[in-house]
């Protein structure tokens, strides 16, 4: 993404509002005082992001990558889910923009022992919080927090149900790698669709995005979305839901591989990690029957060997690493986003 | 334009021409000048400063655009203008003097957000700054070295610069503003 | 005892299956006339206004005393039910501790007569001894201390031998089974309709499937007990599925002595409603997000019900066998819960929905939609309910001139505004919170004395 200001740019400048411009004729700007999820963003709002995040990227490409935006504001990050790298890139994001942060590794949260959610939330805010940076792994429970919490709530995902900074952060990669749009491109999802909350997310901005998306695995993993696709059809956001592997890769632009958990075959989900791999592993082979350079992206953390081989999440086509910079900077820019609105729900066009 | 024009094209080309003379005049020459326009028409002013002094001194001095969107003292903003413009820098600023240009200057808050963003860039030998509408009501100990125009104004009124490479024509007007500009995020001009 | 007169009002009356302007006459607490009218003195009386029905019976409800009083106790339960318009009401039996033996039958009864509410407390006795599903529970000494029928309600009677028993048991004692039909190794952590709504919000999807093989082996297992034990009943309850539904339709078609009932959440609200829409089934399209239908946050728990919201061809299923006769009866199913057990992560959440008090609202929703006649809906909660009971229905369910008045008087044309303030029970978990319903009640008059009277009248 270019940072050049050039004159000649300015069909796009344009849009953009000037300081000196009055306040009524500016464009609406960020209105959502949370991120729970990102089937309720605009088109707008993602071209938003999209350029807030170019402006973070910016920002960690300087000497010190550190601006004082959230300077006075504290950042808790509540995981109750165990995860270091969206945790560390949350808190990275945070200290970029020159926040406090807080970080808390909750056990997971049960109604018959320990702190209930909304205490723990209560108690997060009366400690200072302005902002909430939450995993569960019960789909929903940000939502909950929401109602409690005074400040902004950014959901870190939650169950199967939500992964907004990664969708986005996979958008922004991609977008950024084929040429500043995804419209037409057929993208692959691969894997255990039934259990991510990383496809469901992408599965909103990318139709929204108008990307010819595909999405592939096993018949019990994939249960339910073909429902999905054919009301995705009738809304104008369609979708293509295959168990075959080759039919979804054939040409492909884009392949993201989904971690398989080994809880799958205790629920007798799945036979054998064995099978899987054998099946649906993402292969130099596999690869291959996509476009050449084809991108290859994975939310991680990554089973090598099972869902992608370690060659194919090392080669040259892996866009994986980006996705991890991408995801500070996506973060850098929702978490700047949402600490302009001050807590407070813009939407009901103040 | 709907206000009252304080600036024709002419007297924006002339005070340009003005502020390229004095900027190569205190410097003594060209010697480790960088020109940086504060987004968004600090960077046009700048170019055009530079073209100048390429003009009368046979020298290209650089020209960066610093952004100072995330420099804001005021968050509340963000929900009106979100969108930043982007910063880029030529080369570091370690050593260089640094002349700020921007259109207008009034309360001095956007100054004060730029010097801390050129900060974190690197150490200049000087930062000195050139605009081409001095407003008054300054808020903070600011004021620059070079002026296009000084023009008194009454805090109810609004400054606005117009340049062709965004506006299509080159003008200043002055316009009052209406007594109520809808929500509480947007009373008053936003932060200079 | 209580006197009242109204007169220019609609009196619907299923037992005679008319309905019409009249007026009644209730002096020292016994209905002493109802009179129809005609002509003139009927002009200007709609069944838009004001209505008289007789007394509403509900097949299911959960009052939650003995053991867990914070939910509901007896007494509040019994005013919330007279504020719905309810005189009579059947506990369930999922206490603590069960209700397995008369003690804890005399125990819930005694709470009910120092409550000195007028609505008439029926018992559910349960199936299996501590409704842990291992052997049955003290049937013949709960049928002598009085109770209606027999569940193991909260779960389903998990073994079908057991049931097997139960049913022919139960049937000599001329009592029904009523079974809460579940394949629980089917929805094990459900958590919400298994369709295109759980796909999109991530919940664990609850098959129709596991209703529908439950009460599949239901039907074969009472088509078997009833060879050789013909007085046997089933009760199947809260049925949401068509797929269930038309199970029971051929069932009963072929002559099985089976009933069912449908709740009022089943027919009015569908799993758009965890999605955060509040449009009523019939206004549902199963895509709010198409539609621009979200009008509340997703996730809200007070959806959360065991069975889950359904799609609307489930609701349209539910109305249809309200229409054709396969569902006698429309059965609250009210679940009061706590607020530390609902305000909590949507997985983790108590199942329940606090219902008897919007329960007639909801019903007239249908009604106003034009999809569920007047008349229908109050024999569904009346005569039906009562033949479900049988001999031991507490009496006709019917206006009986002389007789003490049971009745409901409520108002069509006046909207009330669902609130935690405005709802009597201690369960504030209605997904209806904030907003309107018609069908204001005015009177509910249970055995002659006032059970509910809305202030102000």
């Amino acid at each position: 993404m270019s940072l050049t200001v050039d004159p000649g740019a300015d069909a796009v400048e344009a849009m953009v509002p000037s300081v000196d411009v009055a306040p009524e004729t500016q464009p609406v700007g960020w209105r959502h005082r949370h991120l729970l999820d990102v089937d309720g963003l605009s088109t707008s709002d993602l071209e938003l992001v999209m350029r807030t995040t170019d402006a973070m990227r910016e920002v960690l490409a300087r000497p010190i990558a550190k601006v004082p935006a959230l300077r006075g504001r504290q950042v808790t990050i509540l995981f109750y889910e165990a995860s270091t790298r969206t945790r560390v890139s949350f808190e990275v994001a945070a200290k970029n923009l020159s926040a406090d942060v807080v970080n808390i590794a909750a056990a997971t949260s049960s109604v018959t022992k320990g702190e209930s959610l909304v205490d723990t939330v209560r108690t997060v805010e009366a400690l200072g919080a302005h902002m909430l940076v939450m995993r569960h792994s019960v789909s929903g429970a940000p939502y909950l927090a929401a109602e409690t919490f005074g400040g902004s709530v950014l959901n870190g995902g939650d169950g199967w149900h939500a992964h907004p900074t990664q969708a986005l952060l996979d958008l922004y990669t991609m977008r950024e790698r084929l040429g500043g749009s995804v419209a037409g491109r057929k993208i692959v999802i691969l894997g255990d669709l039934l259990h991510s909350r990383v496809a469901r997310s992408n599965i909103w901005t990318l139709t929204a995005a108008g990307a010819d998306l595909w999405l592939c695995g096993p018949a019990t993993l994939v249960r339910g979305f073909e429902a999905w696709a054919g009301r995705g059809a009738a809304a104008g956001r369609r979708f293509h839901v295959t168990t075959d592997v080759d039919e979804a890769l054939r040409d492909a632009d884009v392949v993201m591989a989904l971690r398989i958990q080994r809880e799958r075959m205790a629920s007798g989900l799945l036979p054998s990690m064995r099978e899987y791999a054998a099946r649906y592993g993402l292969t130099r082979a596999r690869l291959a029957r996509a476009k050449p350079g084809a991108l290859v992206m994975h939310p991680g953390p990554m089973n090598e060997g099972v869902e992608i081989a370690a060659e194919v999440a090392a080669g040259a086509q892996s866009v994986i690493t980006e996705q991890v910079t991408n995801g500070v900077a996506v973060r850098m820019a929702l978490l700047y986003l949402l600490a302009g609105t001050h807590g407070t729900d813009l939407a009901a066009g103040a | 334009m709907s206000g009252r024009q304080i600036m024709t094209a002419d007297e924006i080309r002339r005070a340009t021409t003005r502020l390229s003379h004095e900027i190569v005049e205190k410097q003594a020459g060209t010697a480790g000048l960088m020109l940086i326009g504060i987004q968004r028409r600090g960077v046009p002013l700048a170019r055009r400063i530079a073209a100048s002094i390429k003009e009368h001194e046979g020298v290209e001095v650089p020209v960066g655009a610093l952004d100072i969107t995330f420099y804001r003292d005021d968050l509340s903003l963000v929900a009106q203008q979100p969108i930043v413009k982007g910063t880029e820098l030529p080369m570091g600023i370690d050593g260089r003097t640094i002349i700020l240009v921007d259109d207008v200057l009034f309360t001095g808050r956007t100054i004060r957000a730029a010097m801390d963003a050129l900060v974190d860039f690197g150490r200049p030998q000087a930062i000195r700054l050139a605009v081409l509408v001095d407003r008054g009501h300054r808020e903070l100990p600011i004021r620059a070295d070079h002026v296009g125009k000084n023009v008194p104004t009454s805090r109810e009124e609004s400054v606005r610069v117009h340049l062709e490479e965004m506006d299509g024509s080159d003008g200043v007007e002055i316009e009052r503003l209406p007594a109520d500009v809808g929500t509480a995020a947007s009373a008053g001009e936003p932060v200079r | 005892m209580t006197d009242l007169e109204v007169s220019r009002a609609w009196i619907v009356d299923p037992a005679s299956d008319r309905e019409g302007p009249g007026e009644i006459v209730v002096r020292d607490g016994i209905l002493e006339a109802l009179t129809w009218l005609s002509g003139a003195d009927a002009t200007g009386v709609t069944a838009d206004g004001v209505v008289i029905a007789p007394g509403f019976t509900d097949l299911h409800s959960h009052l939650r005393e003995p053991g867990n009083e914070d939910a509901e106790t007896v007494a509040t339960g019994l005013a919330a039910a007279g504020h719905g318009g309810f005189t009579t009401v059947c506990a369930m039996p999922n206490t603590t501790p069960a209700l397995d033996e008369p003690g804890v039958l005399a125990t819930i009864r005694g709470a009910a007569a120092a409550s000195g509410s007028p609505v008439t407390l029926l018992a559910i006795g349960a199936v299996t001894a501590g409704r842990a599903g291992d052997r049955l529970a003290a049937l013949g000494e709960l049928a002598d201390a009085g109770v209606v029928g027999f569940s193991d309600d909260g779960s389903p009677v998990r073994s079908a031998t057991i049931l097997r028993a139960a049913l022919a048991y139960a049937g000599a004692l001329g009592l029904p089974i009523i079974d809460h039909p579940e394949d629980s190794s089917l929805t094990e952590g459900a958590e919400a309709h298994d369709g295109f709504i759980s796909t999109v919000l991530g919940l664990h999807g609850w098959p129709v499937a596991a209703e529908a093989a439950a009460v599949g082996r239901d039907l074969a297992v009472l088509g078997d007990v009833v060879r050789d034990e013909p007085s046997a009943r089933l009760h199947l309850t809260h049925l949401s599925t068509g797929e269930a539904l038309d199970l029971v339709r051929r069932a009963r078609s072929a002559g099985l002595p089976v009933t069912c009932d449908v709740t009022p959440h089943h027919l009015a609200l569908t799993d758009e409603w965890v999605a955060g829409a509040r449009r009523w089934a019939w206004d549902a399209s199963g895509d709010p997000w198409a539609d621009d239908a979200l009008v509340a946050s997703p996730f809200a728990t007070t959806t959360r019900v065991n069975p889950p919201l359904r799609a609307p061809e489930d609701a349209a299923a539910c109305l249809a066998a309200l229409l054709d006769g396969t569902a006698d009866a429309i059965a609250t199913d009210h679940a009061p819960h706590t607020d530390v057990d609902k305000a909590v992560e949507y997985g983790l959440a108590a199942n329940g929905i606090s219902g008897i008090e919007t329960a007639l609202g909801l019903v007239l929703a249908a009604v106003d939609a034009g999809h569920l006649p007047l008349l229908r809906a109050v024999r569904a909660l009346t005569i039906g309910p009562a033949r479900v009971l049988g001999p031991r229905a507490p009496r006709s369910a019917g206006f009986e001139i002389g007789a003490p008045a049971d009745l409901v008087v409520f108002d069509r044309s006046d909207r009330w505004t669902v609130t935690a303030d405005s709802l009597l029970s201690k369960g504030k978990n209605s997904p209806l919170l904030g907003m309107a319903l018609a069908g204001r009640v005015l009177f509910t008059i249970a055995g002659g004395r006032l059970a509910y009277e809305e202030p102000g009248v």
